[in-house]
């Protein structure tokens, strides 16, 4: 039998970087088929290829054993190959029934038929087991819904092969439970399921075979029970990665830095209290939503609304703006780095001295010599694989990134450093570099306040941790009692006895 | 050589040369009848100075509309602050003649920069305050600001003192009727407005805004501030123009400037600036005004039917912004190119 897909040869150049070259390998039918590999690996510009979004500059993609090659994703469509997308491929200010039937607007005469398009939504919906009621607002859905209405779509376009582009990235535990079991139905009706991901647990969990892509060339192609988790990491750096986490300097933690009392904002979080010390590492846990990052933000001045007291280094302070909380020794890494964090179109070095570009200045003239060198030096120390200080902040890798906007807070002299998600769309290797700098900031005296949804991270790297649910803080850990399940159990508001689920 | 290869003016400065040299050949020459020698339609020293003079309104407000639409909103009221401040300046001179020139010159100067400051900072207040889309605001604005001059002024064409004239046609040692102060100011002004951006810590925070609103809010920058801020030097670059433009032409009314606006954001457009906010640059501003400028002498030094001028300048308007668009994506590509040829290289 063909296989699903055929891939030979495939290459993807784009200005400056070869994305794929001389990609190939083979997507048995019915399988649930992993494209892995770091950021920039190349594999999401396969799954691209795949549904039509892009052409390939050389190489073929055969289909079912015929030739095929997209123009554009109807194309892709008509051969059925679809594709669910990282981000929102929908349009947000139509209807869940409209953005169903968008490619074939039910009609009467000239006008749509409102209730042919509903009884197709609801008829579609349900075919993947969503009840989304159709006349909903697409911008009122969750990402787990959305997902739901463009697998939905994907089906019910007849497509037997449907690419996943990292579907889990932003849904929480049980939302990911439930498109697992989707999954499990399409593949029953022998859907061919490409899943683009760096996620181990889910490669292993759901995927047959896999296959490694790393610097836009072809690794391997394997069944996933061949190898185990380390032995695939190698595959995709292409070394041993030593360590996943640094090992402790062990400091003693220091002087206070920061003391926060009954901290509240009313719907987001109450009653909030903690310290932090020089040299400690101090975790927040929570599921989304249970108001850490919105604690952070607050604290960062970007609430006006937040009461409570906070005093730095003993000394009460009020902070209403960013330039406060700067002024008192604050840095936020935020936990978009993209929207909040960098003006992509700015060099690195501007994007560095962004909120202290003052100080870069002589009277009134900025010193872009002064700039420069402030900026490679700290490059230097936090190891910013960049070409120049002079490229495009958007040119950097999403850990060179943040280890920008780390380097922005250290150089404006912050002593106290909340870090939202620091290696959230981080590839492996550079996580363990940001891990040791974490490290390392402690050892240095910074206070660190790490907010992570990746509970290994979490436990790990922090002194204490701190457990949020529903905007309260319902426990600290220590790191010697910190385990996933603890901390798991405290999320949810499980009690240790119904925690077995 | 990289360093020009890769100046975002490049672009414009072949279509200006190209255009300029096209219109040199196709223009023909005459006798001048003084003293007999040839002279080109088109490359002659009044001509080019009178298109600059033409070029120099629209530069100076396109500098302001420039630093507006970096920082991600734009400008529709220029050219109605500039009738304001220019019926206003006119009003003040007349009732309080008879003065020394001196004073005259300056009380003028003054009284067009308060009147476009008071406008800016009204654009600004509402922009920031109404969080309402500066489109709609200086759409509304545009509308009041002329209706104000055109009540104030009750639609009379008011004479300014002699002595502004005097120094807006100050000859400069260069020969009669040639008058080369607009050119200075519009070169002056681009200056300003290039160091402005590229070495001030307010130039730098407005790209910030206009790249990304939240990070800069993240980065503890005062958004609200930075945006009031552009729209002041906005309105003050119509002041500036409204005060060159009076003194120019030795009268103003309310329906001077009308229009203009489009020209002005056409200018910076031409210029590269993207109206998504956080691209830019001052000098393609007076470039795309110039650009303009020239496309509508092209037409008279030509003599094309006059009539299809805006056919013209509005098709020449979009195909410039055409071919800037593709020539940088055409070097990015070919940079990217030699880059990947040779990847040891240091950048």
């Amino acid at each position: 039998m063909a296989p699903a897909v055929r891939f030979s040869g495939i290459t993807k150049r784009y200005p400056g970087v070869v994305a794929l070259h001389d990609v190939g390998f083979d997507v048995q039918a019915g399988s649930c088929h992993a494209v892995c590999g770091e950021n920039g690996a190349g594999k999401s510009t396969l799954g691209k290829l795949l549904s039509g979004i892009i052409q390939p500059d050389g190489g073929v993609i055969e289909i079912d054993g015929a030739a095929q090659r997209f123009a554009a994703p109807s194309q892709a469509l008509a051969a059925g190959v679809a594709m669910v997308h990282q981000e929102l491929a929908l349009c947000n200010n139509l209807s869940v029934a409209e953005n169903l039937c968008l490619g074939s607007m039910p009609r009467r005469g000239p006008f749509v038929s409102w209730s042919a398009m509903r009884a197709r939504a609801i008829a579609l919906l349900g075919d993947v087991g969503a009840t989304i009621e159709p006349s909903r607002p697409m911008q009122e859905l969750s990402v787990a819904e959305q997902q739901l209405v463009q697998i939905a779509a994907a089906v019910g376009s007849g497509a037997h092969i449907i690419v996943f582009d990292e579907p889990t990235s932003s849904l929480s535990e049980g939302e990911v439970d439930a498109l697992y079991a989707l999954m499990g139905r399409l593949r029953a009706r022998g859907v061919t399921v490409l899943y683009v991901s760096h996620r181990m647990p889910e490669i292993f969990r759901l995927c047959d075979h896999v296959t490694v892509l790393r610097d836009g060339a072809h690794v391997t192609t394997v069944p996933t029970s061949s190898l185990d988790e380390r032995e695939l990491v190698r595959q995709m750096i292409g070394r041993e990665l030593t360590q996943y986490f640094p090992s402790h300097v062990g400091t003693v933690p220091g002087d206070e830095l920061l003391k926060v009392t009954g901290l509240t904002r009313p719907g987001r979080f109450r009653d909030v209290s903690f310290t932090l010390r020089a040299g400690e590492v101090l975790g927040f846990a929570g599921l989304v939503g249970a108001g850490r990052s919105e604690v952070a933000e607050a604290l960062f001045g970007l609430d006006p609304h937040t009461t409570g007291e906070v005093r730095v280094r003993g000394d009460a302070v009020q902070i209403t703006s960013p330039r406060d909380a700067m002024a008192h020794g604050l840095g936020l890494v935020p936990e978009d780095r993209k929207q909040q964090g960098l003006v992509l179109m700015m060099k690195a070095r501007e994007n560095v001295t962004l909120p202290f570009a003052n100080r870069m200045a002589s009277r009134t003239w900025m010193s872009h010599a002064l700039e420069k060198a402030l900026t490679s030096d700290w490059f230097g120390r936090l190891n910013v694989r960049a070409s120049s200080t002079e490229v495009l902040a958007a040119e950097l890798s999403g850990g060179n990134q943040q280890k920008l906007l780390l380097a922005r807070w250290l150089a404006a002299g912050s002593k106290v450093l909340m870090l939202d998600e620091p290696t959230r769309g981080v590839d492996v290797g550079a996580k363990a570099e940001l891990h040791a700098r974490i490290d390392q900031l402690a050892a240095d005296g910074h206070g660190v306040l790490l907010i992570s949804s990746e509970l290994p991270e979490l436990i790990n790297l922090s002194t204490r941790i701190l457990v949020f649910r529903n905007g309260r803080i319902v426990g600290e850990v220590g790191r010697a009692e910190a385990t996933q399940e603890v901390l798991m159990r405290l999320m949810a508001g499980l009690t240790s006895e119904l925690a077995t689920a | 050589m990289a360093a020009i290869t890769r100046s975002p003016q490049l672009g414009l400065i072949v279509v200006l040369a190209v255009l300029g040299a096209g219109l040199t050949f196709a223009s023909g020459s005459h006798t001048d009848a003084l003293s007999g020698a040839r002279i080109n339609n088109f490359l002659n020293p009044h001509t080019l100075i009178q298109m600059a003079t033409d070029a120099s309104g629209f530069a100076i407000m396109g500098v302001g509309a420039t630093i507006v639409i970096i920082s991600g909103g734009i400008d529709l009221s220029v050219g109605a602050v500039y009738a304001l401040a220019g019926v206003t300046m006119a009003m003040v001179l007349r009732a309080a003649a008879p003065l020394d020139p001196a004073v005259a010159v300056l009380l003028g100067l003054a009284t067009c920069l308060a009147v476009s400051l008071a406008c800016g900072i009204a654009n600004g207040i509402m922009v920031v305050g109404l969080d309402v889309h500066p489109f709609i605001i200086t759409l509304g604005t545009m509308w009041m600001l002329r209706g104000l001059a055109f009540v104030t002024s009750k639609a009379e064409s008011i004479l300014v003192p002699g002595a502004l004239t005097a120094v807006a046609k100050a000859p400069l040692g260069l020969g009669t009727a040639l008058y080369p102060v607009p050119l200075l100011v519009m070169l002056a002004v681009t200056a300003l407005g290039t160091v402005y951006l590229a070495r001030t810590v307010m130039g730098r925070h407005v790209f910030a805004v206009g790249g990304n609103p939240e990070a800069s809010r993240f980065a503890g920058l005062h958004v609200g501030r930075i945006r009031l801020g552009v729209y002041i030097l906005s309105s003050l670059g119509a002041g500036l123009a409204a005060f060159m433009g009076a003194a120019f032409y030795g009268s103003a009314t309310s329906s001077d400037a009308n229009g203009y606006e489009l020209y002005v954001v056409a200018s910076a457009v031409v210029g590269g600036a993207s109206l998504s906010g956080g691209k830019g640059s001052a000098l393609s501003a007076t470039l795309g005004a110039l650009l303009i400028v020239m496309i509508r002498q092209g037409i008279r030094t030509l003599h094309l039917d006059q009539n299809y001028e805006w056919i013209i300048i509005g098709g020449a308007m979009v195909l410039a912004v055409v071919f800037d668009q593709r020539g940088t994506q055409w070097l990015a590509r070919r940079a990217a190119k030699n880059a990947v040829a040779k990847p040891s290289a240091a950048p």
